[in-house]
């Protein structure tokens, strides 16, 4: 059909003016999804280096892929870049079966890319944090392209949780840098090369991500053409922007929850945290050596009407470190809320000599107002028992200077509110609570010296028959429901909000981002 | 003239030394450095990693030695990489920020004058009417008001409830650069930034005006027959501009620090956000790096106004 | 009318007496003195005629609006909104008022110290002002934030570190002229050490500077005391201020749905703010030589 050439010029000046003030995204052709990817506890803004990543993997998993990643469900490890997988009887041997893929640049993907992936992650001078985890590996055979088997010293029933979160890197592209310059090297954030259904377009500093669909993705062209991340100061921002239409997708606050309830344009996303909060006791101070004044303190908290009332209900009473249901076993003591036992185990412990109602430090990096409420009727309800605590909220690098520096101060921390991922691998309560995870070589800051504790971690550490898996993580959370290392709370859900125009969007609220089969490839956008 | 120049810049260059040695030391005083900042507490990692990461950073090094070798590299325009940013150079990242920061500053306090000064003007002509009185109310809420309040206000009111302007950052994400686009995300935090600015410009213009306006050579105008728009604008309002230039020249030389508040509410990619984000991660190079260039640009502009200021009014020596 | 009278009539007044008069006569300086004299007098003995502490918190009412009971409703804990705004006022008011005194004293001794200590000791000092004030503030403001930590010392420490540079100048521009007046040199000629320098001739002669410096000045720091608790330095909860308070405004739920949370303190803070600057500008007006008697 042809217009008239004074109807053309005018649509045409139209358009072009309207084009000058509208956002401009509404006169885009290309499908687009933007998001608060690395908005929350799970995000890493400005972070993109996988070999030095401690979270943001969700966005990282967009264009870079692991071996073998978690399922969306978090409860199974399936492959990923590896299509099949299989391990010897001892847990020494690994074998990967490759998929055919090629990088973003066209050259094929092969064995020879896994070797020098784990090479690099082992390699202390690229920044890499994943050296001490990979301890155990003690070799990488590439008997042909399409098949990988990695040797370990020692059986390690994390290494597969350890490799989901390592992303495979081009050999081809990284061979020519040494290992130091690739840790402050610019490749990362300008032109990275990845297997992942989208490619790298650009970054622009501080602002924004953008990716571009990848046509020849072994699972198939994605249905969208751009996936752009945008970064936030905070959780607030990124609620307005959503609200505002002008993304379609970020993580939100349990607190803003309410807002997009029964609001047809947005599904609220909800899963579980996998992070246990507890009262941490400093083992180095005289305070909490006598286990009933740690039961006292279980005993005053009435963490149901917490749950209830600030949480909304969305969080689960954690008896020990585990809340999964295979990993608690029966019997437990449950601390039920007994101010006057709290009372009658203090005086029997003779607290008035101990410490009465002295101020006690109680540090945190928890900084949200939910975190803040939840201290303070914390802070009410042990004071009713004779308990003082005063909370001192510090930020992410005071806390951890306190707590690792060289010769720490513990009466800067007698008590803390912490969290401490234990899930979907519960051997990741194993670096703050073993004897032997004391820094420098672990987590443990508390100092806890628990035999008990210590032994059912290392049993179940050591456990190579998979059945038994759960049976002797049971054992550990009755070590540590018996012997109270840490005031374990709860664990709470966490939140993310997708607008309905989103179809096929899968995103769980995993620790660190976690990572976990997204698919990117399917999610689409309806106008 | 010349010699007062290049005494006044070798003072200047002691003096942004001087800064970085300070800024170092309180930065080192400053309890976590950029590997506590790293690590993320809900998923531990040991202290040996993270010493190691140290060691590959140079930060066991004792701490003169750490100034030095800063300095060194500074010296030869070398300001580091950012810690935080993979390998982002710091002094292409801090120049970038700059464009920002002056275009939201400069936009804001050209509102802020236009509506100051005419503000000012209606509110000295109808002086003790219910306009001025309605102004200078106006005026003194803005003064009074916590910038980050309006701010927040301001972006709910605008973008989210009434969707008139984008609800923050410099342009659309993945869009083509349009002029259009930036005008659009600048004008909220642009107006919201000159509140406080335009309060105050109004209320000196106002007290200046009325001083000048019982000046003789205004009656004397008047009685010449002179229109009385003609009075206000070309005698009395040229003169009475004055002391609101005073004012004006001041907030530049600390326009360049950026509008933490504002920035960081429209997460506005300026030097103030760069600066927050910075100190919050320990960022080092890039804080030292940033105070550099900011003194430097102080320094500058202070200098050059002392020169202006000597070539307007023969009065002043600058010996 | 005898010239005894007519004598009687002339009443002879200092020049403070007569600036204090002056002020009197500003209508609008009295309101803003009047309104603060109340809101003190409310923040201070609140606990003799409300019944809520503010840090008393109460799970089964949660984000309640106001009611008969809790006049200005309830924040997220519970805790009632009136009672944490009297004790926000207090806390807001003690750390803006000792900041400021002790970056007056500051701001005075080394401006005085500046002007009368001789040309080395003037190059030195003011120097070092320079430096203090080419600082941007926003890293003074972040990085000392996070090394004195949250809490009422160290968020005093903080605000009066940022301040007193400005004063100082001032009192350095007044001193300057005054040092070559006859009194001065004339006291100096006969003994007078730095101290009685300061305190006899230095002192008197600034007041009207400091006090006007001063008055505005709280009105500063207390904004700056709310932008610092609202960044997260600062007071920090469980404690009581007007700037963690206004903190909650940063989600929109509490934006849209608890309004009472934020609007009060806000409101707060712009009124005690606005008293504060009309009567600083009212004390700056009555302090002026050249206003109308």
């Amino acid at each position: 059909m042809r217009l008239k050439p004074l109807t053309l010029a005018l649509a045409v000046t139209a358009l072009l003016g309207t084009t000058a003030l509208t956002l401009p995204a509404m006169a885009q052709e290309q499908k687009t999804i933007t998001g608060g990817f690395d908005v929350g506890p799970g995000g890493f803004q400005g972070n993109f280096n996988p070999l030095a990543a401690t979270g943001g993997f969700t966005w990282l998993n967009v264009y870079f892929e692991p071996l073998v990643n978690y399922n969306a469900d978090l409860t199974a490890i399936e492959g990923a870049l590896a299509s099949e997988f299989s391990v010897n009887p001892g847990q020494t041997e690994y074998t990967f079966k490759l998929a055919k893929e090629t990088w973003h640049d066209g050259k094929p993907f092969t064995s020879k890319d896994v070797k020098f992936t784990v090479d690099l992650a082992k390699n202390g001078e690229t920044g890499t944090v994943f050296a001490a985890r990979l301890g155990a590996v003690s070799g990488v055979e590439t008997p042909d392209e399409r098949t990988v088997v990695i040797k370990l010293s020692r059986p390690d029933s994390g290494f597969l949780a350890t490799l989901t979160k390592l992303m495979i890197l081009p050999e081809h592209a990284l061979s020519g840098f040494t290992p130091k310059e690739l840790a402050t090297s610019t490749w990362w954030a300008t032109k990275p090369i990845g297997t992942g259904p989208f490619k790298f377009k650009q970054y622009v500093t501080d602002q924004y991500v953008e990716l571009v669909a990848d046509e020849d993705y072994r699972l198939g062209r994605p249905k969208v053409d751009r996936v752009i991340n945008r970064y936030f100061k905070n959780t607030a921002a990124a609620v307005a922007a959503l609200r505002a239409g002008e993304i379609q997708f970020t993580y939100v606050e349990s607190d803003d929850v309410p807002t997009f309830k029964g609001n047809n344009a947005f599904k609220v996303i909800e899963g579980q945290s996998f992070v246990v909060n507890y009262l941490g006791f400093n083992q180095q101070v005289p305070l909490w050596k006598d286990l009933r004044v740690r039961q006292a303190v279980m005993h005053a908290i009435d963490r149901q009407a917490i749950i209830d009332s600030l949480y909304g209900g969305a969080a689960t009473v954690a008896n020990c470190g585990y809340v999964a249901k295979q990993l608690v076993p029966e019997g437990l003591d449950t601390y039920k809320y007994d101010p006057a036992k709290a009372k009658a185990l203090l005086a029997e412990a003779g607290w008035d000599k101990v410490n009465g109602t002295k101020p006690i430090t109680w540090l945190t990096y928890y900084n949200t107002p939910q975190a803040a409420n939840v201290m303070a009727a914390v802070q009410a309800m042990l004071a009713q028992v004779g308990i003082n605590v005063v909370p001192r909220v510090v930020d992410t690098p005071t806390y951890n200077s306190i707590i690792y520096a060289a010769n720490p101060d513990f009466g800067q921390f007698p008590l803390v509110y912490a969290g401490l991922q234990n899930g979907p691998d519960p051997s990741g309560l194993n670096i703050g609570l073993n004897a032997a995870q004391k820094p420098p070589a672990g987590a443990n800051f508390l100092r806890i010296e628990m035999p008990e504790v210590t032994k059912a971690l290392d049993t179940a550490l050591a456990e190579t028959d998979q059945k038994q898996l759960s049976a002797r993580y049971q054992d550990v959370c009755k070590a540590m429901n018996a012997n109270l290392p840490w005031a374990t709370m709860w664990v709470a859900n966490r939140y993310g909000v997708a607008s309905t125009k989103l179809k096929d969007f899968v995103w769980v609220p995993a620790p660190a981002g976690g990572p976990y089969n997204a698919h990117p490839e399917k999610w689409s956008v309806e106008k | 003239m010349l010699t007062y120049i290049s005494r006044r810049l070798a003072t200047g260059l002691l003096m942004l030394v001087a800064l970085s040695m300070l800024v170092f030391a309180l930065l080192r005083l400053a309890p976590g450095d950029p590997i506590d900042a790293y690590i993320n507490p809900n998923v531990a990692m040991s202290q040996a990693e993270m010493d190691a990461l140290r060691a590959r950073l140079g930060f066991d090094q004792p701490l003169p030695i750490q100034y030095l070798a800063w300095l060194r590299a500074a010296v030869t325009g070398d300001l580091g990489f950012s810690i935080q940013r993979n390998g982002v150079e710091v002094l292409p990242l801090v120049l970038e920020r700059i464009g920002p920061t002056i275009l939201l500053m400069a936009a804001g306090l050209a509102i802020a004058i236009m509506a100051g000064i005419a503000a000012g003007i209606v509110s000295a002509v109808r002086r003790n009417s219910a306009t001025d009185l309605g102004l200078s109310v106006a005026a003194f809420f803005g003064i009074s008001s916590p910038a980050f309040l309006t701010a927040i206000l301001g972006l709910y009111l605008f973008s989210v409830v009434l969707r008139w302007a984008p609800s923050g950052g410099m342009l659309t994400p993945g869009a083509p650069f349009t002029v259009g686009d930036l005008l659009a995300h600048l004008i909220l935090p642009a107006c919201l930034l000159s509140i406080g600015h335009a309060a105050l410009i109004m209320r000196y213009m106002r007290a200046s005006l009325l001083e000048v306006l019982n000046q003789d050579y205004v009656r004397t105008a008047r009685a010449k027959g002179v229109k009385e728009f003609w009075v206000i604008i070309k005698h009395a309002t040229r003169n009475a501009l004055l002391p609101v230039v005073t004012l004006i020249g001041s907030t530049i030389g600390i326009a360049v620090g950026g509008a933490i508040f504002i920035e960081s509410v429209f997460n506005w990619p300026g030097m103030g956000l760069l600066l927050v984000n910075a100190v919050d991660t320990r960022d080092y190079p890039v804080i030292m790096g940033a105070t550099l260039i900011i003194g430097a640009c102080v320094i500058l502009v202070n200098i050059l106004t002392d020169i202006v200021y000597a070539a307007i009014d023969p009065r002043i020596q600058v010996a | 009318m005898s010239a005894a009278a007519i004598q009687a009539t002339v009443v002879r007044k200092g020049p403070i007496a007569r600036a204090l008069g002056r002020f009197a006569l500003n209508r609008v300086a009295l309101v803003g003195l009047i309104a603060l004299v109340v809101i003190v007098a409310a923040v201070l003995t609140y606990p003799l005629w409300w019944s809520y502490a503010p840090n008393q918190i109460d799970l089964r009412a949660l984000n309640k609006g106001p009611s008969a009971s809790h006049w200005f409703g309830t924040d997220g804990v519970g805790r009632d909104v009136f009672a944490r705004l009297m004790q926000g006022g207090r806390i807001s008011l003690l750390v803006a008022v000792t900041s400021v005194a002790i970056s007056t004293i500051i701001g005075f001794l080394v401006g005085a110290v500046s002007s009368f200590g001789g040309r080395v000791v003037d190059g030195a000092v003011m120097r070092l002002v320079d430096l203090a004030m080419t600082l941007p503030p926003v890293i003074f403001l972040l990085v000392l934030a996070s090394i004195a930590g949250t809490g009422i010392l160290p968020t005093i420490l903080v605000i009066s570190l940022l301040s007193w540079p400005v004063l100082s100048r001032m009192v350095r521009a007044r001193l300057l002229e005054l040092r070559e007046r006859d009194f001065v040199i004339a006291a100096r000629g006969m003994g007078a050490g730095m101290g009685h320098l300061l305190l006899r001739h230095g002192l008197p002669n600034c007041i009207d500077i400091l006090v006007v410096y001063a008055t505005l000045q709280i009105a500063n720091a207390i904004l700056l005391e709310a932008g610092l608790s609202f960044l997260g330095l600062g007071i920090a909860p469980p404690e009581a201020s007007w700037g963690n308070m206004l903190n909650a405004a940063r989600s929109t739920v509490v934006l849209e749905q608890y309004v009472w949370q934020w609007m009060f303190p806000g409101a707060a803070l712009v009124i005690t703010v606005l008293a504060i600057n009309f009567v600083g500008d009212g004390l700056r007006d009555a302090f002026d030589p050249r206003s109308e008697l």
